[in-house]
């Protein structure tokens, strides 16, 4: 018994004692002893290595590789672009419009962390990579966006490769030019030695490779360790090979948390440091209120929400019954009800294209009426129209409207509480709306299955292409079927012209078009958020402008003692 | 013996053939694992749509999709679950389903194990105080605790549970819990012990929550076939020979009272498996569980197959098992 006794208390005591040895851990970090480190969590996993695919070109994913990868330049938070004059010295101009074409001026000293130098063949490769044609990559290699460098003609290099000539194909221009590059540049020269990078088959295994492959070489201020996992953890620490000036946070561990219910605990513990989720969470911010020394912030975020309406219903084709819809709904009142509580500033979005923060923005929904909530104005459009409403019940030539579907995502909670409001409004002009909630928004909209759907889009300051993308009749995500010829020109000619204020122009007068037919209503920016702790960092300011979010700085954080 | 457990595992795989016939309807109706892509800004090409499609193999019909997924025959080696491939991932190349399934299994018998131990041994203890004192204040009490944990929503018992480890935490200002993760950045420079005591840091609080979800119902039967064995006639002409209570207890009714729960802790281990997805969620662990949650979010298709064709292999193993330890535990059971 006395045995047992003593075996018993020196098992007690070794587990006490690995408890309090345990806590030795140092917070911050996630336990690391790495000097000036950071862990910021990232709020869902990459896909794949290689942003210019779909996999990898998410939010998460260029995150992931912001600041591993030289890039040309960024939007700042004001919205304004900016160049990287660490690798693009002498700000670019356009030399000739007629072809459109651009010089870039590589800094003398850039360079891969493996010693080769950053040149012409990189941004080669990244052209070759988006071009869209197949003759220079197979399977269009996979790329996720092909809009600006589909329009080359050639991107040549001189000067040992430091200068980047870009040329346009004849007739082509783009407002938006100077974005080329802006997600980061990949070392072509790994990819030279594997691959025949002059025949399409070659560039798409060269972008799969790239793809499976974690960066191992950098081009910017920091170096991606080794055993990085796209659904895990990914390391990131100085590059001493860089040639401009060396960040002082010295490791950026990006750590992927999918439990919102997490982050707070974690950052409370000393486990992480900060995070700029993509997606919002009342529940997250209210637990932030009061915990010394973390800073957070509310601010419109990029994505919009907004009301489409499905042109080929029967009853949603006439114009005045969507008019009246759009003038009952008090998007005032939405607004404040969905956001409103931890983002009181929240105002209607009056704009498809542009946020009121924007140098374009212009007001096309409020000389409309729509959002209005004006419900005896909603009433006299339907009245001027042949309808008629008899207590609850309109009508038309004596047949009833029947209920019309208001879908969006199942769980969303904003959506619900939209569809909820609008369910209200609309009763008021004598239309029932049904909820019709999918699981599978895409593909509910890809069929074209809803009457009027709510969900959001994502927006960056680079807006040419959008107006096309959203109401051209042949594009792929004019889901509710708009067709009208003049939408058709304005949107095209947003893309095309050299200037970003005549393509602005463009976007406005699309924007305008469209909300005369009554086809979209803007309804919020969806704000976001972002907290840190500033016991352990400063400096760090939040970028809905660009998918890093608050990372996009995070060479200009500074470590607190 | 060996025959019985052929026959049995004869009548499995039809059965597990049946419903993966089931499943595979089942996930392909839950959306289209390429909605995402089709939704994306600016909107990829329809080259690369169509090239996905192509890869994904949503390019053939229900049948033929199910016929390449159960024999890889007219695929392009990536799938094919007779020939060990589970087929390609919405979410890219990267993403090797089966590599990605054995690391979460990893991960997640690290926890259960570590669960399932030490829920059995506070069942048995707390089973056997609670029917040796039985209606006494120490047997309401263990009644009342092991209700409570049985009631509690497993993602609210976690969240209190971390609660707890960060209150120990900040009470003694010092780090013994880590609430997200396994393991901290950097265990490759750490030495054997700084990882075993970053390792147990992490464990300790998801272990505890899994521990008493599955405590609470073990303890319990624990405790109604302790009952029913002290009360037997054995037992009791043990008593009246004169062995002592505890010697009574411990070498005669104990070994009989634990077959019950040997059985049930069998077939419980495979449901834990899957109970583990929401502990895992709130502790953000890159287990089973998490494999699971991100297939779905993903509408990964063949990954949400590989996951339930995996459970539904447990569940018929440990049944199996669970069976075949009936007549090894009592030997007046046989099978032909």
């Amino acid at each position: 018994m006395e045995n047992r006794r003593k075996w018993l208390g020196a098992v007690g005591l070794g587990v006490s004692a690995s408890l309090v040895l345990g806590a030795c851990a140092p917070p911050g970090g996630d336990g690391s002893d790495s000097g000036n480190s950071v862990t910021w969590i990232v709020n869902q996993p990459g896909n794949g290595w290689n942003h210019n695919t779909p996999e990898g070109g998410s939010v998460y994913g260029i995150q992931f590789l912001h600041d591993v990868l030289p890039y040309t330049g960024y939007w700042g938070p004001d919205s304004e672009w900016y160049w990287n004059e660490d690798l693009i010295v002498n700000e670019p101009e356009l030399l000739s419009e007629d072809p459109m074409s651009w010089e870039l001026e590589i800094h003398p000293d850039a360079a891969w962390s493996d010693g080769e130098p950053i040149d012409a063949d990189d941004f080669i490769w990244a052209w070759k990579m988006n071009s869209g044609d197949e003759d220079l990559c197979a399977d269009n290699c996979n790329s996720r966006g092909t809009t600006l460098p589909s329009k080359f003609e050639s991107v040549e290099g001189s000067d040992d490769g430091k200068t980047v000539t870009i040329t346009m194909k004849e007739g082509e221009l783009f407002p938006e030019w100077f974005v080329f590059g802006e997600d980061g540049l990949y070392p072509s020269h790994l990819v030279a030695d594997q691959f025949d990078l002059d025949t399409p088959e070659g560039m798409l295994e060269s972008s799969n490779w790239f793809n499976e492959n974690q960066p191992t070489v950098s081009g910017s201020r920091y170096v991606m360790e080794e055993g990085a996992e796209l659904d895990g953890r990914v390391i990131k620490t100085l590059n001493e090979e860089y040639w401009g000036d060396k960040p002082e946070i010295g490791e950026i561990i990006l750590q992927v948390n999918t439990e919102e219910g997490s982050w707070v605990p974690a950052l409370q513990n000393g486990e992480v440091q900060g995070a700029s989720p993509a997606t919002w969470s009342d529940d997250v911010i209210n637990q932030l209120d009061g915990i010394e020394g973390v800073e957070y912030g509310v601010n419109p975020g990029a994505s919009w929400e907004h009301m489409d309406v499905n042109m080929k219903h029967d009853w949603l084709s006439d114009e005045a019954l969507r008019h009246a819809i759009f003038t009952a709904l008090d998007v005032e009142n939405i607004a404040t009800r969905t956001y409103g509580d931890n983002f009181p500033d929240i105002t209607p979005r009056t704009n498809h294209v542009f946020s009121e923060s924007s140098p374009f923005h212009e007001d096309v929904i409020t000389e409309l009426g729509h959002g209005s909530g004006d419900i005896d104005a909603a009433v006299e459009i339907l009245e001027d129209a042949g309808y008629e409403l008899d207590g609850d019940s309109l009508t038309r030539d004596g047949e009833a409207v029947p209920p019309i579907r208001i879908g969006y995502t199942a769980g969303h909670v904003a959506r619900e509480i939209i569809a909820e409001l609008a369910q209200a409004d609309l009763a008021e002009i004598g239309i029932s709306l049904e909820i019709d909630t999918t699981n599978d928004l895409g593909g509910t909209l890809a069929e074209g299955d809803f009457d009027i759907m709510l969900y959001g889009w994502s927006t960056t300051p680079d807006f040419a292409s959008s107006p096309e993308q959203y109401w051209h009749s042949e594009s792929g995500s004019n889901f509710g079927h708009l067709d009208v010829e003049e939408v058709d020109e304005v949107a095209v000619k947003a893309q095309n012209t050299s200037s970003p204020e005549e393509a602005a122009e463009h976007a406005n007068e699309a924007a305008r078009l469209v909300a005369e037919e009554a086809y979209v209503l803007p309804l919020v920016d969806t704000p976001t958020f972002y907290f840190v702790d500033t016991n352990y960092v400063d400096n760090v300011e939040d970028n809905n402008a660009q998918s890093r979010r608050a990372l996009w700085n995070q060479h200009e954080w500074t470590a607190v003692d | 013996m060996l025959v019985y457990t052929a026959r049995r595992i004869a009548v499995a795989i039809p059965t597990l053939v049946a419903a993966s016939v089931l499943v595979f309807l089942m996930v392909d109706v839950i959306g289209d694992p390429l909605a995402d892509l089709r939704s994306m800004q600016p909107a990829p090409d329809p080259a690369t749509i169509a090239a996905a499609e192509e890869r994904l193999y949503l390019d053939r019909s229900i049948p033929e999709r199910y016929w390449l997924w159960l024999t890889g025959l007219g695929g392009n080696g990536d799938i094919g679950i007779l020939q060990g491939q589970f087929g390609p991932s919405v979410r890219g190349g990267n993403y090797v389903i089966g590599a990605e399934l054995w690391a979460g299994l990893h991960v997640s018998v690290r926890l259960v194990s570590a669960a399932v131990l030490l829920a059995l041994g506070l069942a048995i203890i707390s089973g056997v105080i609670s029917a040796m004192r039985q209606y006494s204040k120490l047997d309401y009490t263990l009644t009342f605790v092991g209700f409570l944990a049985l009631a509690m929503p497993t993602f609210w018992l976690g969240a209190l549970i971390r609660e707890g480890g960060l209150w120990i935490n900040r009470t003694t200002d010092s780090t013994f819990f880590y609430t997200i993760g396994a393991n901290s950045a950097r265990v490759d420079d750490m030495t054997g012990w700084q990882y075993f005591l970053d390792s147990s840091g992490h464990l300790i609080l998801p272990t505890l929550t899994l521990m008493l979800t599955s405590y609470a119902s073990w303890s319990r039967y624990q405790r109604t076939s302790m009952l029913e064995v002290l009360n037997s006639d054995y037992v009791r002409l043990a008593r009246s020979k004169g062995v002592r209570y505890r010697t009574v207890v411990r070498r005669h009714a104990l070994r009989t009272a634990l077959i019950p729960l040997v059985s049930v802790t069998t077939v419980a281990v495979a449901g834990i498996i899957d109970g583990v997805v929401i502990i895992e969620t709130v502790f953000q662990w890159r287990g089973l569980g998490y494999f699971f949650i991100e297939a779905l979010t993903h509408k990964d298709s063949f990954a949400i197959m590989a996951w339930l064709m995996l459970s539904g292999f447990f569940v018929i193993i440990c049944t199996l098992i669970a069976d075949l330890l009936y007549g090894v535990l009592d030997p007046r059971i046989r099978y032909e």
